[in-house]
């Protein structure tokens, strides 16, 4: 039990060294001295008896050594010196230092920035009890009010209420099937005196919280009972939602809030960190059971049956029972869904019944949720991860380099250090804490680097967030490995050369050292450059297709005009307003906003281009025979003010627009766009024909005039058919009960688009302001100018274009700083042999074209091998580029300009440097 | 003997034992010429050596240590045996004179045989 003892003394002497130090020399002193005293009672001189005595003890810088080697802990001691060392080298040469930190840092941070965003997005878990026993009954995004089939291959993700309860009670291999809505809505809330807010709300049935297994910060969550008909109408709020709109106040619960003028009491609080069933950019804010939706939409509910038609609106999830076999269950549910389409007539009517028989729903893992978001990010996720790693390779090519050459001009160093005496052992170790250090702080760096990186893409990628359940913070896991990675490089890059020259014998080495000519040694880092080159090239043309691709679409002639035009979003439901109210409320909104100051025009809308919402209708023409209808024709159409075409610009090219002649008692009257001519009225005059949206109500509408295009949802494809429909005119000619509610709920406009002469700075006041002075309890969700509108459906691809110029900016840095300092460390080492050079007559400019043939020949070779990866890179991109060829020759060809020219300037400042040396100089230097 | 000769650790350890034993409490120049003396001056160790192997007993706690004065009046550190460190010796000592036997045999066979 010795060695505990030992151990024990050895630390706490560590910590006492100084003390010590002292006592020790104390005690030699006294030793001396006392040796010294015998030496002249013996009869030496004092002189004499100094140095007997000294001579007797033996060395005592020797013995203060090895008492200290006794006494401490002699590793953390030597590791001390160093890390001292190490910090002197890098206060000696702080260009090297600070290169290889900041490569590191950058190469760290953007690849842990990216990783962990990615892995939060794509891989998050629900924070739920035992997620790996949710299932989600289908795998699509369809969404968010359908009818009738819904994907060409019978994949069938989104349900109808009547089908889910069919679902629920037939399959009890789920301990609880929860059904939710596939969309989410707007609810304008009140709560006491304050004004109403919108909150964002989601509609899900009573056993929601149950199936998920959570339950309620405060009150209690939603259970079944709720969620029945006559039940009495309660809400959950989210945790956060209740922290920063209702002041976290605790009496909220069971208080009666007022959801769109409808009496809710507040059942409960959602657990903190709880956000729903899907990552999303603006999670729920309250839950509301599923027999509330009819209150509150109106005529506008998808609830129930409304005589042949289901709307299908939810998505299901459920928990499985333990060992449930996936496989059969999803066959079962397969064979109730086809059973439930047989004895609907939505299915069954004309011929369709074949159909049925491809039908069936798709069971996958819904430990993560809904995957809506991850199935629209995951690509450009993808792209960004290929990204950072390029870059991170890159920055690893950089510090192997660096630390090549840095190694190498220490040769001479080493060699000496070794001739006096220093162990082989203690330099290599040396030379690897100095790796390890540098790093150390640069990954201590890159965490900082990755912070900022990370909270910027999510900026940029989801500008109008809120409460969203993504962290900007940097997941350990991936700091750890990106961490790693550089400390490999770094020790093996920094230990190799060291190991390599200490083998060596010292004379050797400085025989040989500073007279190289030709560079045999230099093929590793060559090629370094080579390959940094090449990826740099890469990512440059990339960012030049990502730039030109967004530019392309952000320019593109979208069919509208939008400058000086803004949006305000409302609802009229929300504030209680009915049917037979709202025309007043639309005129008055026209009149006063159209008699403010420098307003040219104003029209109201329903859903606005490019707003991200449409409504889509079958066509039914009436010119054609019942059996020669197609099934499958819809069309977009949108409700519409009578200056709804003026206000954005798009001209009418056949026919009229709406007028005042149309009225309610008139002929029901539409507008259709050249597309939906294109489709429906191939070789004809649309102008005076009929149709309808279904085989009854053929004759209903009137085609009036042709309007040219424009792009409504998707503004990367072409335009769609669309027709527009008067304010005026509800059309009473529906006998389904379905198509009558849509038909009521139409009447509700959610936009108002207001067409300024020029700019005002006070626009959304003003506008504010006299909506207020309509109808103070007129909730307004929003104020946006119009451009703003239109670029919000770029944002990914805008995230994109910025990361891949990020990205490509860094490599290219990074390559050029790499060239550099293998040009500055060649040229270094070739010193004498450029001074004998000159001495003998070479002229600067043949020196300057030897050093940089060299590095041009780098630069050839990165850029022969890079710009063919970059193409083959293009072509794998292709589905993310718009109006950009992959081989498109602007982005190869600026890529290879601009990397040749920052490369040569790299290698050429180093060359003009060895040219501009004064060669007697050169020569003395060795 | 004439030349000055490497001490093995371990026997360095033991002589500081015994010396101690045998002079009570000494101070470190005290213990070094001591040794020099019972060697008979055969054995020139560096009188440094006595320090290392000084703190190596210490830490195994054989030996303890405290400041005082000396004779001419010096603050001096006196090492002094602990009960451990007596009991030490004893078997220290057997091992020592069991290896001493042992190469004795190696050395000189004939001595061996005829024991």
């Amino acid at each position: 039990m010795d060695w505990i003892r030992i151990l024990l003394s050895r630390c706490s002497a560590f910590f006492s060294r100084r003390t010590l130090d002292k006592d020790l020399d104390e005690e030699l002193h006294t030793h001396i001295d006392l040796s010294i005293e015998e030496n002249v009672r013996r009869g030496l001189s004092r002189d004499k008896a100094r140095t007997a005595a000294l001579l007797e003890f033996g060395g005592v810088t020797q013995t203060r050594e090895r008492y200290r080697e006794q006494r401490g802990v002699p590793w953390i001691e030597a590791l001390g010196q160093d890390v001292r060392y190490a910090l002197r080298q890098f206060r000696n040469s702080p260009g090297f230092a600070a290169t290889v930190v900041i490569t590191l840092a950058l190469g760290i941070g953007a690849n842990t920035a990216v990783f962990s965003l990615v892995h939060s997005i794509l891989e998050r878990s629900l924070p739920v009890s035992d997620p790996g026993r949710l299932y989600r009954v289908g795998d699509g995004g369809t969404c968010c009010y359908f009818d009738g089939f819904e994907n060409d291959n019978g994949d069938y993700d989104l349900f109808p209420y009547d089908l889910y309860l069919q679902l629920r009670k037939n399959t009890p291999e789920f301990e609880q099937l929860a059904a939710m809505q596939a969309g989410g809505s707007s609810l304008s809330v009140r709560a006491g005196s304050a004004p109403a807010k919108p909150l964002r709300s989601e509609y899900v049935s009573g056993n929601y919280f149950a199936t998920l297994g959570v339950g309620a910060y405060a009150g209690r969550p939603l259970i079944d009972s709720d969620d029945k008909t006559g039940a009495a109408p309660v809400i959950v709020l989210s945790y956060a939602t209740w922290q920063s709109d209702f002041a976290g106040d605790p009496n909220i619960v069971g208080s009666t809030v007022y959801v769109q003028t409808h009496p809710f009491t507040v059942a409960g609080i959602a657990p903190t960190g709880f956000f729903g069933d899907r990552v999303i950019e603006r999670p729920p804010d309250m839950w509301v059971p599923l027999a509330n939706e009819p209150t509150i939409e109106g005529p506008g509910s998808s609830l129930w049956s409304q005589g042949e038609e289901d709307t299908a609106w939810l998505y299901l999830l459920g928990r499985a029972g333990p060992g449930t076999n996936v496989a059969t269950v999803q066959a079962k549910l397969s064979g109730e869904l086809r059973q439930w389409m047989s004895v609907h007539s939505a299915f069954t009517g004309h011929g369709k019944t074949p159909q049925i028989g491809r039908q069936h729903v798709v069971l996958v893992p819904g430990g993560g949720g809904i995957q809506r978001l991850q199935q629209r990010t995951g690509k450009g996720l993808r792209l960004l991860m290929i990204l950072s790693s390029v870059v991170l390779l890159i920055a690893c090519a950089n510090i192997a380099n660096l630390l090549l050459a840095h190694g190498t001009a220490r040769r001479a160093e080493l060699a000496v250090r070794m001739a006096l005496g220093a162990g082989r052992r203690r330099l290599i170790r040396q030379i690897i804490t100095q790796s390890v250090l540098l790093s150390l702080i640069g990954g201590a760096a890159g965490i900082a680097v990755a912070y900022g990186l990370s909270h910027m893409i999510l900026a940029l990628a989801f500008p109008e967030s809120r409460h969203m359940p993504i962290h900007a913070n940097p997941s350990l896991p991936v700091l750890g490995f990106t961490f790693l990675v550089s400390l490999v490089t770094g020790v093996l890059f920094g230990a190799a050369p060291a190991w390599l020259s200490s083998q060596a014998k010292p004379a050797e080495a400085l025989r040989g050292v500073n007279r190289a000519a030709g560079d045999r040694s230099s093929l590793p880092q060559k090629a370094l450059v080579v390959v940094q080159i090449a990826m740099s090239a890469v990512l440059l043309a990339g960012a030049f297709l990502m730039a030109r691709s967004l530019a392309n679409l952000e320019h593109q002639n979208f069919g509208i005009v939008t400058t000086n035009r803004y949006i305000l979003s409302f609802d009229p439901k929300g504030a209680g307003y009915t049917v037979e109210r709202v025309p007043a409320l639309y005129r008055q909104i026209e009149e006063r906003l159209s008699a403010l100051p420098s307003v040219q025009s104003v029209s109201l809308a329903r859903f606005t281009p490019l707003g991200g919402h449409i409504w889509a209708t079958h066509v039914a023409l009436q010119d054609l025979a019942a059996s020669e209808r197609c099934d499958t024709c819809f069309s977009s159409w949108i409700r519409v003010s009578n200056r709804f075409l003026d206000s954005l610009g798009v001209p009418v090219v056949r026919g009229r627009g709406f007028s005042a002649q149309d009225t309610q008692s008139s002929q029901p009257v539409v507008l259709v766009n050249q597309a939906f001519v294109r489709q429906f009225f191939p070789k004809q005059d649309p102008i005076g024909k009929h149709f309808g949206v279904d085989e009854q109500s053929a004759g209903a509408f009137e085609i009036v005039g042709v309007f040219a295009d424009f792009k409504m949802t998707d503004a990367r494809g072409e335009a769609t058919p669309i027709f527009l429909r008067p304010l005026a005119q509800q059309f009473t000619g529906f006998v389904q009960p379905a198509q009558i509610s849509e038909e009521t709920s139409s009447m509700f406009v959610g936009s108002v688009i207001v067409q300024f002469a020029h700019p005002r700075q006070d626009a959304e006041t003003l506008i504010r302001r006299t909506m207020a002075s309509i109808d103070p309890n007129l909730t307004v969700f929003s104020f946006t100018p119009y451009d703003a509108q239109v670029a919000g459906n770029f944002n990914q691809d805008r995230l994109i274009a910025r990361l891949t110029s990020l990205f490509g900016l860094l490599a290219l840095v990074l390559a050029s700083v790499g060239l550099y300092g293998v040009m500055s460390y060649f040229v270094a080492r070739r010193t004498s042999e450029i001074g004998i050079r000159m001495a003998m007559g070479a002229t600067r400019p043949s020196v300057i074209r030897m050093v940089l043939g060299g590095a041009l020949g780098q630069i050839a070779a990165g850029l022969g091998l890079g710009i063919p990866i970059a193409m083959f890179a293009g072509h794998l991109m292709a589905s993310l580029l718009y109006g950009v060829k992959t081989y498109d020759p602007f982005a190869f060809i600026g890529a290879t300009l601009v990397l040749g020219l920052c490369a040569t300037l790299a290698g050429y400042l180093p060359a003009r440097r060895a040219a501009s040396v004064d060669p007697m100089r050169a020569l003395r230097a060795e | 003997m004439g030349d000055k000769s490497d001490v093995l650790q371990g026997t360095l350890d033991l002589m500081v034992l015994k010396t101690l034993e045998s002079m009570g409490p000494l101070h470190g120049y005290g213990i070094a010429r001591r040794i020099e003396q019972v060697s008979d001056n055969s054995l020139s160790l560096n009188q440094g050596t006595i320090y290392p192997a000084l703190l190596r007993l210490e830490q195994r706690g054989w030996i303890k240590s405290e400041w005082g004065t000396s004779e001419s009046n010096r603050r001096a550190k006196f090492y002094a045996l602990t009960r451990i460190g007596r009991k030490k010796i004893e078997a220290e000592t057997e091992n020592w004179e069991r290896i001493a036997a042992t190469m004795a045999r190696f050395l000189d066979p004939q001595k061996a045989s005829a024991n």
